[in-house]
Order: C-alpha cells, then structure tokens, then sequence
C-alpha cells in the first residue's frame, strides 16, 4: 500500500542554530535533507468512512449534502458545486449578469483561472495593478477603470487576506454594477466575522487539493446571495449544455474535511501567528499585513524583503531575492516565487485568442493592449517577496514553525553571505521577463 | 442506482481506496496518466488527453481539430446537450452526411468490456466515461499529436502549463493557448476509471 506516512520525527530546534554556517555555505541545515516534505491534504479514517458512507447514497445526494453543509458554514444563501474552482468563477460571473462584451474588473495578480472564468463568461477583463501593502486589488484604481461597459468587479482574496470589499462594495452600489468575490484561497477568512463567499452577489471558489478546504481532488463551489442570480446561473447551465458537475467523490471527501477545517484553520492562524511574530524580530524580513478585522486564512504566506534594513540598497532587490531563495532552500524551507508574470501578460490575453478569431476579445469596441508595464506595484512584488504555500498550509508541527523561524532568523545574522551570493549569481533576467509560470 | 451498477461502482472505489489514496498534485498526476495511457492500448490511439466532463472533452476535440467560434463541423446524431453546447461554444453543426469530425462513444457497465469494437475507423475519438458511476470524466484519444496538443492547451494546468512550472520556457510557443478552462479530474475519478478499465465489468479477484 502506498503511503505518504512520515516515519521520522523532527527533532527539536535549538536557538543556536541560527549562529551556525549557512548550509548553502557547507554548515549543516535548519531542516534536515530527509525531513523537510510536509502533507496535504491530511486524509483521515473518517475521509475512508464517510466514503464508505457516502457510496450507499445516490450521488446526487452525497453532493446535495455536501454543498448544504459548506453553504452553511460559509453563511451564503444559495450555492451550486462545480468540477473546478474556474467553473465556480465562471457561474458567479454568468449568475451575477455578466454577458458577453461586458467588463468586468479584476486584479492582475491572481491565477490565471480569475481573468479565464471573465473570458469564458464572454465578457472582458479589464485589470487593476495591486496594494502593495496587501497584494489585493488596489482599490483607488477601480473607478476610472468603469465604463458603461462595466458589470460587476471581481476582486480576489489574494493568498487568504480578503480584499477590500467594504470599499469595493460602496463602489459597486454607487455605479449599479455587481461585486463577484474570487474566494478561491480564503476558506474561512472573514471580514469582521463575515466569511468570504458570503459577501458580495456572488462567489466563485476553488476546493481543489491544494486549498485550505479540498475536496476528493478537484472541485469548486459558487455561491450567490440573491435567488435571482442563483436561477440565471441554473438556467445558463441549461442552456450551454455545459457540464460543470462535481463528482460525488469528491463531495463525498468534502463532507469529511469539513468538519476538521475548523482545526487546521486554527493550527494554519497559530503557525502564521508564529512565523509572524519570529519574522517581526528581523531587520530583512516582513510578514503579511492584516487589517484589523480581517482573517487571513493563510493559503500561502508572502514574506516582503527589506535589504535596505540590512545595508544591501545597492545591489538590485530581484538579485537578493533570488540569493535568499537559494540560501533558504538549502537551510531546508521551500520559500519561492508564486506567480511571476502579471496574468495580463500571459500568452491568451497577449494573442486574444479567445474562443477563437478574438471572441469575446472582438465584441470590445477598446482596443486593449494588455502590457505588464502597466502594473508597476506587482512588477516591484515579484522583485522583492518570497511565498510560503504547502509549508504552512499543512497543519504542520510546532518544532517544524520553530524550523521555519529559525532559518529566516539565521539568514538576518548574514548580510554578508546575501551580497557573496549575489556576487556570485552575475546576471539575473528579471522574474517577469521570464516565460510565464501559472504557479 | 441498479444494483449491477452500485457493485461495481463499490468493487472499484474499494480497490481504489485499498491501494491508498494519494491527493497531493504531484503524486496525483500518476492517476491521469494511467487513465491516458490504458485508454491509448484499449483504443490503439497513442495519444490520450482526460477531462473533467464530457463536454470537457468535446471541447477539447474540437479544439484539437481547430474548430473554434465561428467553425462549421461535422458531428451526426448530436443529442440536445450536445447541440448546446455546440451553440454556446459559437460552433455550426452541419449536422449533413459527410462523415463525423471524430467518434464519440460513452462507455458504461454494459460495454466496458468491449466498446472498442464498435469504433470506426476514426483517428480521434471522444470517449465518455460518465456513465460508469464515479463522476463526470471522458477523454479524447487520437493519433494525431497536433490534436492531442492542441486539447491539452484548452486545460488549465494542462501537460504545457505544467512542463513550464518546472523549466518556466514555454516548450511550443507556436501552439498558444487561448481561452483555458480547468477541466482536470479529480484524481480519484481518475484511479476509479482506471481501475473499471483495467478489471473491464470482471468484479472478481484472481
């Protein structure tokens, strides 16, 4: 039988390590060679249970029962599962009002599926840089973004930080368009305790394996808070012939995750906490902003990158990233690039294929050039952050966040290890100069 | 459910959950590929491409053809579903009697065993394999490469996103994706196919 067991427990940290040689340099790691792979999603007896359960039912029940269960832990009024989290984005978008040769504005970082679920729902992505400060969709941009054409704003919760919505939604409510939420990395983050997929008309989210909520390998879920919308998004269904049904498998594992997500929420919010506070005692390294009020649920964790703080102003911010990747990763902590290009300047919305012959792309009576030039703030992220995702999405042990700590904390004691490896680097093409990458 | 249907639907997840189920993205990807690469000996096709949905699949045949919005093509006997589909993908069916752009069949209990009989001569086929009880999933076999890779870019994560994750050097610029949707199945639909494939309705162990 295959496993993914680990049979070999972490030892303890020792503070001291962190005055060790860095293991880039030939000093031992923070995280042993064999010890530095974590699990997810954790899969447990109940998961073989409940399908055990579930294969007495008619399928359509299991998927019923589960998409009942989440509706109401996210405390949306009506929802319809999907295969996919794309799928979930486009039935937002098409239940929301959207049709073809409409806007809809959207962040230009995000996974590509955000700006493909606008083009499958016929209409246009129109792209908004990002806060620097959040990574979210940069609020102050999305008005003199909205023309006649504009039907509904689609910010995402980047990482697990839900983005602006109250202020998006005074935007949405002054010009009569639609606020669609691209929940797909924030499985239980809130806003004063309002849990995303709940907030705006609707909300498409992705429950693939990789999320903090996965069900039995992919799937997603729509959600919709007027029957109105929830019924065109049924009647589109209908209508297209499309087939975005989640599998009663997967439901079926959904059912079981379900009632453990509270737990590993809460060992995600205490590691980040954490790694958080261990970070807060360097000069070179800042966590993840959270607005009071905020649930961040942590999907991934983006680190900002202070060389300033360290005295390395004068060597250029992309080079000390990739020094410290390489430095971090041979310590044993898997911190890199997530994303490094704009979506606008990933081939289908460079070619404007489309459908095919630039449909939807043709209905625009714009025409949009879509150049990453124009998104200087995510330019300048891609330069200088770095990502945790699996790592501390797995509900990972405590001497293992201690690991984590300690090797961001050995790294700050090396400034001078950083320009050696910069030195040593040379010449470096830009992250998104590079070919697109979608993860 | 019948009860011919649910046995074998439990006999297969059985064996499925037996062999330990593995969910992570990269070890997942053995699934799918095991799914691609009986349906390529069953249908002596060599090149197989999973969805996560019939219409999935259909789109990703069309695609392969390069029949795209504004096309004409060439599919018989379409079922209502399917000539909505059509519609809403912007392609005319002529719906005359030249022959069929490619096959399409939809596999269950009663011709798992041998649905390959009945395939024409056709160098791509739309195989469905929803009826077998485990979710929506079908694939597109042909032995034509251009198809097979022009099927695979319609899918988010699709066997090109997923080479340029690891080289981040797009390994065909000359075939561009377009629209993408993610039409990749879950994992263990996948095991669940491929397990129905590999036993063919024998439920019995040797």
């Amino acid at each position: 039988m295959r496993t993914d067991f680990f049979k070999k427990p972490l030892d303890f940290p020792s503070e001291e390590m962190i005055y060790e040689n860095l293991a880039y340099f030939g000093g031992k790691a923070i995280l042993p060679e064999d010890n530095r792979k974590t699990n997810f999603p954790y899969i447990t007896k109940e998961d073989i249970m409940q399908m055990l359960i579930s294969i007495q039912h008619e399928p359509n029940k299991v998927i019923d029962e589960f998409a009942n269960k989440y509706r109401g832990y996210v405390g949306a009024n009506y929802a319809i599962p999907t295969a996919s989290g794309t799928s979930s984005l486009h039935l937002a978008l098409v239940g929301a009002g959207v049709q073809p040769g409409d806007e809809v504005i959207i962040p230009n970082f995000t996974f590509i599926a955000t700006a493909q679920a606008v083009v499958a729902a016929k209409a246009i992505p129109v792209f908004t840089d990002i806060d620097p400060k959040t990574y979210c969709m940069d609020v102050t941009q999305v008005e003199e973004l909205i023309t006649s054409k504009t039907k509904a704003i689609m910010p995402v919760h980047v990482h697990g930080l839900p983005a602006d919505l109250p202020q998006l939604q005074e935007i949405c409510y002054k010009h009569g368009i639609k606020l669609v939420e691209d929940a797909s990395h924030a499985h239980s983050a809130s806003i004063d305790n309002k849990v995303c997929g709940s907030i705006g008309d609707a909300a498409g989210q992705s429950l693939m394996a990789d999320k903090n909520f996965p069900v039995g390998g992919e799937g997603g879920i729509a959600f919709f808070k007027k029957e109105e919308d929830y019924n065109r998004a049924l009647e589109f269904l209908d209508a297209s012939g499309i087939d975005y049904r989640m599998s009663w498998i997967a439901a079926a594992f959904g059912i079981s995750q379900l009632e453990r997500l509270p737990y590993y929420d809460k060992v995600r919010a205490r590691n980040a906490q954490f790694l958080s506070d261990a970070l807060e005692e360097t000069d070179l390294f800042i966590p993840p902003y959270v607005p009071e009020g905020y649930r961040h649920s942590y999907n991934m964790y983006r680190i900002k990158l202070n060389p300033a703080a360290k005295g390395l102003e004068d060597l250029e911010d992309y080079k000390v990233k990739e020094a410290i990747q390489r430095i971090i990763m041979e310590e044993g902590i898997f911190a890199r690039e997530w994303q490094n290009r704009p979506i606008p300047g990933h081939l289908p919305f460079k070619n404007q294929k489309g459908f095919g012959n630039q449909y939807p792309f043709s209905l625009s009576e714009v025409n949009r050039k879509y150049k990453v030039s124009d998104y200087p703030q995510t330019l300048d992220m891609f330069r200088n952050t770095l990502t945790i995702c699996r790592e501390l999405r797995s509900p990972i042990e405590y001497e293992r966040i201690q690991s984590y700590a300690l090797a961001f904390k050995k790294i700050d004691q090396n400034p001078d290890m950083i320009r050696k490896v910069v030195e040593e680097i040379g010449e470096l093409e830009l992250p998104y100069e590079k070919d697109a990458r979608l993860g | 459910m019948d009860k011919k249907k649910q046995f074998q639907i439990s006999f297969v997840l059985s064996r499925v959950l037996n062999s330990g189920i593995i969910m992570s993205i990269e070890k997942n990807e053995k699934e799918i590929n095991g799914l691609e690469k009986l349906v390529a000996q069953i249908t002596k096709l060599s090149y197989v491409s999973v969805f996560n949905s019939y219409t999935g699949a259909l789109h990703g045949a069309l695609n392969g053809k390069d029949i795209v919005h504004g096309d004409f093509v060439t599919l018989s006997n379409t079922s209502e579903n399917e000539q909505k589909f059509l519609n809403w993908l912007g392609v005319f069916n002529l719906n005359n009697n030249e022959t069929d752009a490619f096959d399409r069949i939809s596999v269950s209990w009663d011709n798992i065993s041998d649905f390959e009989k009945v395939l024409l001569n056709h160098s791509t086929v739309v195989v469905d394999l929803t009826d077998l009880g485990f979710g929506p999933c079908a694939v597109v076999a042909t032995d034509e490469k251009s198809v097979w890779e022009k099927s695979e870019r319609l899918k988010i994560f699709g066997a090109f996103d997923l080479r340029t994750m690891w080289t981040q050097e797009e390994s065909h610029p000359d075939i561009q994706p377009g629209i993408q949707f993610n039409y990749r199945v879950s994992p263990l639909v996948a095991a669940c196919a491929k397990v129905s494939l590999i036993k063919r309705g024998v439920a019995v162990e040797n």
